[in-house]
């Protein structure tokens, strides 16, 4: 239903996407990437808001940029918070069926809301509304007209963990109708809990793609950095280097009133830090602080992207 | 996980997988039109426009007052000094913000991406903006003219003048919010520089500047000289029209190729 091919879009001396391919089918899948990395501008692109410099996107077989009768059945919730102003939810939502072409633009706006668990009998405009309202109204005005191609800026951002778990099933029914759902996040957790196929773009660059176990075990199984601050950083160093897993250690001397440390980086951390303890006592060595340097999913992408 | 690598590709022999499905030109037009009245019209800027319409119509009051000796000398300038200064700067304020403020704000997406030719939300920006200013704005300044002088020509010059003016800055106006960000500045600059000083230099200049072109009619319809507008009553018509349709097809192909964010 998504097709990308060759795909590049920079921005004056930027590069946002650099020669991404890839295909995408009916179901949920994930745009996974830390801040920055080109997903909203990818997204942009897929739904011909923005045109890539290089390459070619098809949706559902069309240009989303220049073929207006597949913009019909393309929905965006976009990152952006603003909307229309002058207008209530309702009024909104309605708008957007209009916009479409639907016959009955007042049921379907009713029904968009209540998918949403919003009052369309509420007369507040959308400006006065919280982030999560906001974001909910966002998503009713994408589904006014039952899109076979679903694009999610960050969906879940400002939603309160009930409505999260509300929007998280809503996809993964989308995704099971036969629709491609396609949602961008920069919060593993997130991605984990849509239980979806992954696409993971990091400085611009389609990085991996697969089941998002994957990178969870990418997570478990890739090179970690811990730092120790110590008040015997040498032994330590030497003690830790005779343990298996344990690939070399950096030496921070005390600097600004800290203690010194040593970096170590290890392809076994569970047992480093089994062995922390041990290793330290052996060489009589105080402990300050042992802190993973890396455990987190920039880190991830990082190493997923290094030549 | 695998590295990325491409699927299969559709071929050239591809066609779309989908049903097309297209809103009424007509209700689209109307629905884009209520939606940009009413988000161009914000108090702020109504409160700002308004305030120098009553400005505009207080001056006349004032001069009225104050017995000019010529009366119809005086509303022949008090017209085409609103007609060249209250008019677009007013015009400018709100068809800029019609579309433009959508793009500024992203929420242009929402009418973008959707099977809705491009050609409708400029024509109902431009739409939306003469809405708005000729209550606003065109007969406060009929009304100013009327209150120094009475003359059937002037009042009839002033009216068309204003309504052709509307018509002709709009498309101006929402094309600028459309090709500049920051529209407010370079509309001013073209008002107050081109318009204002420029196009006073000479005749060549003048057939260059939308106001020459306003005067003439007022100069037509009230039987009155005006220095550097002596165009036909059909030019100082046909020609803001002609450019402000210009400027719509431009502002068209324009929004077309708008990289909406």
């Amino acid at each position: 239903m998504i097709e990308v091919d060759g795909v590049s879009r920079w921005f004056g001396d930027v590069v946002a996407v650099s020669d991404v391919s890839f295909s995408v089918g009916p179901g949920v899948t994930a745009l996974l990437g830390p801040n920055g990395a080109g997903k909203s501008t990818l997204l942009r692109m897929l739904c011909g808001l923005t045109p890539p410099d290089r390459g070619t996107i098809r949706i559902l077989g069309a240009d989303p940029r220049t073929d207006l009768g597949v913009r019909g059945h393309i929905s965006i919730v976009p990152q952006q918070e603003a909307m229309f102003e002058a207008l209530d939810a309702f009024s909104f939502v309605r708008l957007n069926a209009v916009l479409h072409g639907i016959a009955t633009p007042d049921d379907v706006a009713r029904s968009a809301l209540a998918v949403v668990e919003l009052d369309p009998d509420d007369t507040r405009k959308v400006t006065s509304y919280s982030k999560g309202m906001k974001q909910r109204v966002k998503v009713a005005q994408a589904l006014v007209n039952d899109p076979q191609v679903l694009m999610l800026d960050e969906p879940l951002t400002g939603l309160d963990p009930r409505q999260r778990r509300h929007m998280i099933d809503l996809f993964g029914r989308l995704g099971a109708e036969g629709r491609c759902v396609l949602v961008s996040s920069h919060v593993l957790d997130e991605v984990e809990r849509f239980g979806s196929r992954v696409l993971v773009i990091a400085q611009g660059r389609l990085a991996a793609t697969g089941d998002y176990r994957a990178i969870r075990d990418l997570m478990d199984d890739r090179p970690h950095r811990i730092r120790v601050r110590t008040d015997k950083p040498r032994e330590i160093a030497a003690s830790l280097l005779l343990h298996a897993g344990v690939l070399g250690t950096t030496i921070e001397p005390a600097k600004a009133g800290r203690p010194p440390a040593v970096v170590i980086d290890t392809t076994d951390a569970p047992t480093f830090r089994r062995a922390i303890a041990a290793t330290a006592h052996s060489v009589d060595a105080q402990l300050w602080e042992v802190s993973p340097l890396d455990d987190d999913l920039e880190s991830v992408f990082r190493y997923l992207v290094q030549p | 996980m695998t590295n990325a690598h491409p699927d299969t590709r559709p071929g050239p022999e591809a066609r779309p997988q989908f049903e097309v499905r297209r809103p009424a030109a007509w209700i689209t037009f109307t629905s884009l039109y209520a939606l940009l009245v009413r988000s161009a019209a914000t108090r702020g800027r109504l409160a700002a426009v308004g305030a120098l319409s009553g400005l505009s119509i207080f001056t006349a009051v004032i001069a009225h007052a104050s017995s000019p000796d010529d009366p119809f000398q005086a509303g022949v300038d008090f017209a085409s000094a609103n007609l060249v200064t209250l008019l677009p700067v007013a015009v400018l304020v709100f068809g800029a913000g019609t579309l433009g403020d959508l793009i500024d704000d992203g929420s242009l997406v929402y009418v973008w991406l959707k099977p809705v030719p491009t050609h409708l939300p400029v024509l109902a920006a431009w739409a939306a903006t003469v809405t708005i200013v000729l209550p606003l704005v065109g007969l406060p300044v009929i009304l100013s003219t009327a209150i120094l002088d009475g003359d059937s020509g002037l009042l009839a010059g002033t009216a068309l003048a204003v309504l052709v003016g509307a018509l002709a800055y709009s498309a101006l106006a929402v094309t600028a919010g459309i090709r500049f960000r920051r529209a407010l500045p370079w509309g001013l600059m073209y008002i107050l520089l081109w318009e204002g000083f420029a196009a006073g230099a000479g005749s060549t200049a003048t057939r260059l500047a939308i106001r020459s072109y306003l005067r003439s009619i007022l100069s037509q319809l009230a039987d009155h000289p005006l220095h550097l507008a002596d165009f036909t009553l059909a030019s100082g018509i046909l020609v803001p029209l002609a450019a402000g349709a210009a400027a719509l097809l431009y502002a068209t192909r324009r929004l077309a190729k708008t990289d909406i964010a």
